[in-house]
């Protein structure tokens, strides 16, 4: 069985390095990873190390662009399916996509419900699905990802960050998705704030599973826009990452 | 029967995805060259069951390499025809991917192909028994197929050679399907995609008629269908011809009525103008009456202006949207344009009048060469006074439309004044031209009454219409 991951949550919370060191974390044990990077914002490839030429939303916008100038019988589910492999990152020990640009301004049900089915399958080829995704959650009210086991909601020491997970839990309930759990790890912690992030997430009733420290390495990479994927054993933030994934069950 | 094949080969395969990690070679794909045919050939020109390759085989390949290569099926039968070619090939890519160990992808000259490192371990050295358990499926499944031989090819130089050839197949194959019409099949296809907005559309696809969005022919239809018939893509046996040039069949009726839960009961398919088909809301394209010059404009969503109604698409979008018949309006999918069939009942190309210029540009190929240059663009005409000039300046025949009914009607002589331009369906602002008669058609025959308004500057806040108790 696919387990399938998403981290969401405030932006500038460091959802993205979180993903990363889960990701990181993942490719360590023996597990097949698949990446899905559903901001359009598109910082994960950077964080990772890997250059993406190429994004869901290109090949969706191609299947709209050619449509009347393909064969008329020709399988566009196929060409579809096969442009998403094309756009495929393929890494030692993960496969990277990115979902990319939104939608332009003509009707994408077709191309979108020729999208799910093939999504629907190709999870299915990996153990782990790792989504990173902005807090509106447009892909899964779209239902181009169905079905969460985990949903990881990022936050950082503002009261903001946690009033956006709760906003995110209700809005996982409005979207009809099927998101069986939901947490929060808070990042970028501090000796003085962790006490408060404690007491907030108690308050509005969020399950936190883990607080990560303020690692100046991690501020230092992201100044300089060097990767995260690489971070030695011994940064504090790896360290706490490993101990999420593994309550995870990951 | 497995023992035959040094893999499994099983439905449950398919979606396989082999990695670049678990890869031993990879196939013709983005990165090399290939292709798939099927022909039709005479039985005594195959041998069944043959297998021939031309070039390296698999136990010559090093491991992460790529190469190219082409997959040919010489099949015979006495129902085998040409036509069945491209369904036969279609197979090709299910049978492969049932298969432990291949990755099968796309078609034509795009497959690509993956052959796993598991299933090079388990014993897979040639590409023979995949031939071979291709042919095996082919027989089985397709019973109609008595004869079958394959020629597999990786030598690039080989392939090279016939791909002009090859193309020259699909592109035959390309022009006999688009050939292909309403009366040539007894199956259209509906989509319900747009009723969880627009809950009483009825989308009905046809060969001569595309999907409103653009994005679903007849084929599309009839693929999807096939792998799941309860999908949003599903047959609509055609049932009787009621009307050849409206495109109305029984079968499109009772669907319709069903769908719509009872909404409608008549949709006729190339009729702008009774019982239309429904808009939904995602159309490309919308055509609008104008009353004036008794012609049909269309203008689609890219288009910023106002048309010369004096309104804008999304105006009009609004308006027809939502899954409704609405009379005066119609919303399209660009390849509609392209449709032997198109608007037929009410004259087709004769009864267009103005289109976007980048619209126009577009379909130019297909609008018949004799009216092409008098269907106006906003360069020529942008409100009704300057419509009705070029019209005539052009003499579209349109024109002989109005001296008809100028005829029937010489009572109506009235002076032409501007026209305002207000957000307000065209079919109430009846505002005729130089005489011309508001003959709003209507979907009902039963009675009623007929409004003229003659130089009418009309500001309604709220109409309400009811039945007297």
């Amino acid at each position: 069985m696919t387990k399938v991951i998403a981290i969401t949550g405030k932006g500038g919370t460091g959802k993205t390095a979180i993903t990363t060191l889960l990701i990181r974390h993942l490719t360590k044990t023996n597990k097949v990873v698949l990446a899905i990077d559903a901001d359009p914002d598109t910082n994960l490839p950077e964080t990772l190390g890997c250059e993406v030429a190429k994004t869901v939303g290109d090949m969706k916008q191609f299947m709209q662009d050619e449509r009347d100038n393909l064969p008329p019988d020709i399988n566009k589910e196929s060409i579809l399916e096969s442009k998403i492999y094309e756009i495929l990152e393929e890494m030692p020990k993960y496969d990277l996509i990115v979902m990319g640009r939104p939608e332009g301004s003509g009707c994408y049900c077709y191309v979108n419900n020729l999208l799910r089915g093939i999504l629907d399958r190709f999870v299915k080829n990996y153990d782990v699905v790792i989504i990173d995704t902005e807090a509106g959650l447009e892909h899964f009210s779209r239902k181009m990802i169905r079905d969460v086991d985990d949903l990881i909601v990022v936050t950082d020491g503002s009261r903001r960050g946690l009033r956006t997970a709760e906003r995110i839990r209700d809005l996982t309930e409005e979207l009809d998705t099927n998101v069986k759990n939901i947490v929060v790890v808070a990042n970028k912690v501090t000796d003085t704030n962790r006490t408060e992030i404690e007491r907030t997430a108690d308050e509005l009733n969020l399950e936190l599973i883990g607080t990560v420290p303020v690692d100046s390495v991690i501020a230092e990479r992201d100044l300089k826009g060097i990767p995260l994927f690489d971070l030695p054993d011994d940064s504090v933030a790896v360290q706490e990452v490993d101990k999420i994934a593994k309550k995870l069950g990951l | 029967m497995a023992d035959e094949y040094p893999f499994e080969i099983s439905p449950m395969f398919e979606g396989e995805r082999i990695r670049k990690d678990g890869m031993h070679v990879e196939l013709s794909g983005p990165k090399s060259k290939g292709y798939e045919l099927v022909r039709a050939t005479p039985m005594d020109e195959i041998e069944d069951g043959k297998f021939t390759l031309i070039g390296p085989d698999l136990s010559e390949m090093e491991e992460g390499s790529r190469h190219p290569f082409a997959m040919i099926y010489k099949i015979a039968g006495e129902l085998v025809e040409e036509d069945l070619e491209s369904i036969v090939e279609r197979r090709n890519h299910d049978f492969q991917n049932y298969i432990q160990g291949l990755m099968h992808l796309n078609q034509r000259y795009d497959v690509w192909i993956r052959v796993s490192k598991d299933a090079v371990a388990k014993g897979l050295t040639s590409f023979e028994p995949i031939a071979q358990a291709v042919m095996m499926l082919f027989k089985n499944e397709l019973p109609f197929i008595e004869k079958v031989e394959a020629v597999y090819i990786t030598d690039l130089a080989e392939i090279e050679k016939e791909m002009d050839n090859v193309k020259a197949i699909y592109k035959s194959r390309d022009d006999r399907t688009r050939d292909l019409h309403d009366e040539d099949v007894d199956t259209f296809y509906g989509c319900t995609l747009c009723q969880s907005f627009a809950p009483s559309n009825v989308c009905v696809i046809t060969p001569d008629r595309i999907s409103l969005c653009g994005a679903i022919n007849w084929f599309d239809g009839r693929a999807a269908a096939k792998v799941d018939p309860e999908g949003p893509q599903f047959a609509i046996p055609k049932g009787d011809t009621i009307d050849t040039v409206a495109g109305e069949y029984s079968g499109v009726n009772d669907l319709a009525k069903s769908l719509s839960s009872g909404e409608y009961d008549r949709i006729n398919l190339h009729s702008f103008f009774d019982y239309p088909h429904t808009s939904c809301g995602c159309f490309e394209v919308v055509g609008f009456y104008i009353p004036e010059v008794d012609g049909i404009g269309w203008v689609d969503r890219d288009y910023a202006g106002v048309a010369p109604n004096g309104l804008p698409f999304s105006t009009m979008a609004g308006q027809t949207g939502g899954g409704k018949q609405v009379v005066g309006f119609l919303g399209i999918g660009i390849n509609y344009f392209r449709s032997p069939k198109f608007i037929q009942s009410d004259g087709g190309w004769d009864r267009v009048v103005w289109m976007p210029k980048h619209l126009k540009d577009r379909v130019l190929a297909d609008i018949p060469a004799d009216i092409a240059e008098k269907v106006a663009t906003e360069e020529d005409a942008a409100d009704l006074d300057s419509l009705k000039n070029f019209l005539t300046e052009k003499d579209h025949p349109i024109v002989q439309r109005w001296e008809v009914e100028a005829e029937e009607e010489p009572e109506a002589e009235e002076e032409v004044q501007e026209t305002p331009a207000f957000a307000a369906p065209p079919m109430m602002q009846g505002m005729p031209m130089q005489g011309m008669p508001m003959m709003m058609p209507t979907s009902s025959d039963t009675g009623g009454i007929k409004i003229i308004l003659k130089n009418a500057k009309v500001s309604i806040e709220k109409v309400i219409i009811q039945k007297k108790e």
